[in-house]
């Protein structure tokens, strides 16, 4: 039974098609990676799945059922684009989100207090919501999704902007609530979380998906031809002409192999190189290509406003070898 | 329903307790009170004190008309009486541009006995309205005395018939004398107008203050833009009521007690009856869901309280014209040019209040006011929550006006 079920949703916006016939379904106990550069359609999907807009065609259902603003209730929804009431006592605006979303005052309350504590802000709770940090707000915003224990969570982006321990504080929680049997939907441009953490995933460019699935599934379409390695000493075994390609930092190597049949094959070749050439090898990882490099694939070339600042600072230090 | 209460409940608390509220509280009566008290009391004692000369060849009547600018039930001038020489003119213009003089008054003789002077009255400053009046009649009091005197008539019973006439103005069932009934009316006219504009104005601040905040995306994923608009709505215009019942008490009671005339000393008290107490109540609510319906479409349609400022003018220009039209309804409370006006939905709130604190408008009339605005606020509020359905998730550049009529057909 899915929580969400989005089929052939289309949105135009005057000439602009926002949303062009996107399906996918969200299963409960999992996460799920809505993905896509930005302007893709990722938050008006998203504001379509929770009736802040309707679909011009297509039809979009919760919790099994057609939409109705009564599901409501049972999401929990942190927009892309921070919003709190800047004035308002931390305390107060957590209870007051509480209640619009089916709770009284005093559950509210006794919820909002617990999970200040285990989001370890409870020395926020008597200020006021502007004169706190910009990793608080986001902590207290990221609460008031979920203070009324909603059944779908969505939450657009909601790490960006933490340091890594509150990134990790807050992912081990949405991993928590997942094995609860939530379902999570969360949009990131950090591939690497996504892959770590998304059961499945749907990538939107241009309004259309591109590719969707379960994240295992979609990996084992394409071939196990890249190594990682970590080394010191000799790198002469790079240029061997098993190897296509290389992007290589100081004593780490991502090398994708020439096509063959049996990619383990000339993965062990290039090995067997570099223990030759007396290469200490410390790791040596034959996998298929990362989330990253089939989201460039997908969408990179053809999409000038991706957003490169969000990828890791080292992929864009790298220099490409050619074998 | 619940949602509503909730976003209302949020405004109404989040309002009240802020300073700017207990300040405007405080504030807004002393200052209206406050001026329009020392109005009437410079008004009421305001005399000249400026030099003038006069020159004239009738020396009694240059003299009649120093004693009665200098030491006048209205003024306090300064007189020289001068004779018409040939550098006369070319002085008192000097001192005029100088400075010190601010007027003088040249008297040509009359061409045939017994017929009028002609009296050519040149100043520094055109403004001076009061100088000017001023020695308008206490010229026309001197000519008046001095053919009376001519004509026989003894001085004394020639001031007995200059004496001004006492009008008892009081009303029946109203005992405020008829400058305090004035001074209250308008008042409450003015009170009216700042609270409709400044709640208006209040409705479309909050809404850009969710807007820059980006808490809309949250409270809708919950709730329906038209619950969001009501209970803001609903919310700050419960403040401006719970503003206006402090008010209104604090005016009542003070009224009653007499202490308001003891502080102004002016004899000026203001006093409310029943009628105007419930009608400002009425068309307080009534106007300012009409203004506050246009400021909340106004406050989705930008982005930021700059650009609030230049539309700004779709509030401030109904109610601009009615302040024009203060002088002529009070003037003639029951003219048809104020029965047209008081029936304007948007000039109602204050034009058919103003009529009927001071005119005797119909019961017809007022029924009729209220179902015109009905009417309107629906018309409005229906096109508002359109443009503030779209508008609050829009940002970015200011829509222009066909954006906002594609807007209305947006579901």
């Amino acid at each position: 039974m899915p929580i969400v079920e989005l089929q052939q949703v289309r949105k135009v916006y005057d000439t602009k098609v926002a949303v062009d016939n996107i399906s996918f379904t969200i299963e409960p106990g999992t996460m799920f990676g809505l993905l896509g550069p930005n302007g893709s359609g990722k938050t008006s999907s998203i504001r379509m799945m929770i009736g802040i807009t309707v679909p011009d065609s297509g039809s979009v259902s919760l919790f099994n059922k057609p939409f109705e603003r009564a599901s409501l209730k049972r999401v929990g929804y942190l927009p892309e684009e921070r919003g709190l009431y800047k004035k308002m006592k931390v305390m107060d605006q957590l209870i007051f989100l509480g209640q619009l979303h089916g709770l009284d005052a005093i559950t509210a309350s006794k919820r909002a207090h617990a999970w200040c504590e285990r989001m370890q802000i409870t020395e926020a709770i008597p200020k006021k919501t502007e004169e706190l940090s910009k990793g608080m707000q986001q902590k207290i915003q990221f609460i008031a999704a979920l203070l009324h224990d909603p059944d779908l969570i969505i939450m657009d982006e909601p790490f960006s902007g933490l340091d890594p321990v509150n990134a990790t504080l807050l992912q081990d929680t949405l991993i928590e609530l997942r094995q609860q049997g939530k379902a999570v939907l969360f949009s990131t441009h950090r591939m690497d979380q996504v892959e770590r953490m998304c059961d499945s995933i749907c990538l939107i460019s241009n309004g259309r998906v591109v590719l969707s699935g379960a994240m295992r599934e979609i990996k084992s379409r394409y071939p196990v031809n890249r190594v990682h390695m970590t080394y010191t000493g000799d790198e002469a075994f790079l240029h061997h002409q098993v190897v296509a390609s290389v992007k290589h930092y100081n004593g780490h190597a991502e090398i994708i192999l020439r096509d063959s049949p049996d990619t383990a094959g000339e993965a062990q070749v290039l090995l067997a190189e570099a223990v030759a050439r007396g290469t200490r090898i410390s790791k040596f990882e034959l996998m298929e290509p990362t989330l990253e490099e089939i989201f460039i694939e997908k969408v990179g070339g053809n999409h000038a406003d991706f957003d490169l600042s969000s990828r890791p600072a080292t992929v864009a230090a790298g220099d490409t070898l050619n074998a | 329903m619940h949602s509503i209460w909730l976003i209302a409940r949020r405004e109404y608390l989040e309002r009240v307790r802020t300073k700017a509220f207990i300040v405007s509280t405080i504030l807004i009566p002393l200052l209206l009170g406050g001026g329009f008290a020392f109005s009437i009391l410079k008004g009421g004692r305001a005399k000249s004190a400026a030099h003038i000369a006069v020159v004239s060849a009738d020396h009694q009547l240059a003299l009649d008309l120093q004693d009665e600018l200098s030491s006048g039930k209205h003024s306090q001038m300064t007189v020289e009486v001068l004779n018409d020489g040939p550098t006369t003119r070319k002085t008192l213009d000097g001192e005029l541009a100088s400075g010190d003089l601010n007027a003088y008054l040249w008297v040509t003789p009359a061409d045939a006995p017994g017929g009028r002077p002609t009296f050519s009255f040149t100043t520094g400053s055109k403004a001076d309205v009061l100088t000017q009046g001023t020695v308008e009649s206490a010229l026309r009091t001197v000519l008046i005395r001095e053919q009376l005197n001519h004509r026989g008539m003894v001085a004394h019973d020639v001031d007995a018939l200059l004496q001004p006439i006492a009008l008892d103005t009081s009303q029946q069932g109203k005992h405020a004398s008829g400058i305090a009934a004035y001074v209250g009316v308008v008042v409450m006219f003015l009170l009216m107008y700042m609270v409709v504009m400044l709640y208006g104005m209040n409705v479309a601040r909050s809404i850009i203050e969710e807007k820059t905040s980006r808490v809309f995306e949250v409270l809708l994923s919950t709730i329906t833009a038209e619950q969001m608009l009501a209970g803001k709505i609903l919310g700050v215009g419960a403040v401006g009521l719970t503003q206006i019942l402090i008010w209104l008490t604090t005016a009542v009671v003070l009224g009653s007690s007499s202490l308001a005339a003891a502080i102004t000393g002016s004899g000026a008290q203001v006093s409310l009856s029943f009628k105007q107490v419930i009608f400002f109540i009425l068309y307080f609510i009534f106007g300012y869901l009409l203004y506050s319906s246009i400021a909340a479409a106004l406050g989705a349609m930008v982005n930021a309280e700059q650009e609030l400022q230049q539309l700004n003018m779709f509030l401030v220009m109904p109610l601009a014209a009615c302040m024009f039209a203060l002088t002529p309804v009070v003037t003639n409370p029951d003219s048809t040019f104020a029965r047209i006006m008081s029936l304007i939905p948007f000039c109602s709130p204050l034009i058919m209040y103003l009529r009927i604190s001071m005119g005797h408008p119909q019961a017809w009339e007022i029924a009729l006011s209220f179902v015109l605005m009905t009417i309107t606020i629906y018309a409005i509020l229906w096109v508002a929550s359109r443009i503030y359905r779209v508008g609050v998730l829009m940002y970015g550049k200011r829509p222009n006006l066909p954006e906002i009529l594609r807007w209305l057909k947006y579901s």
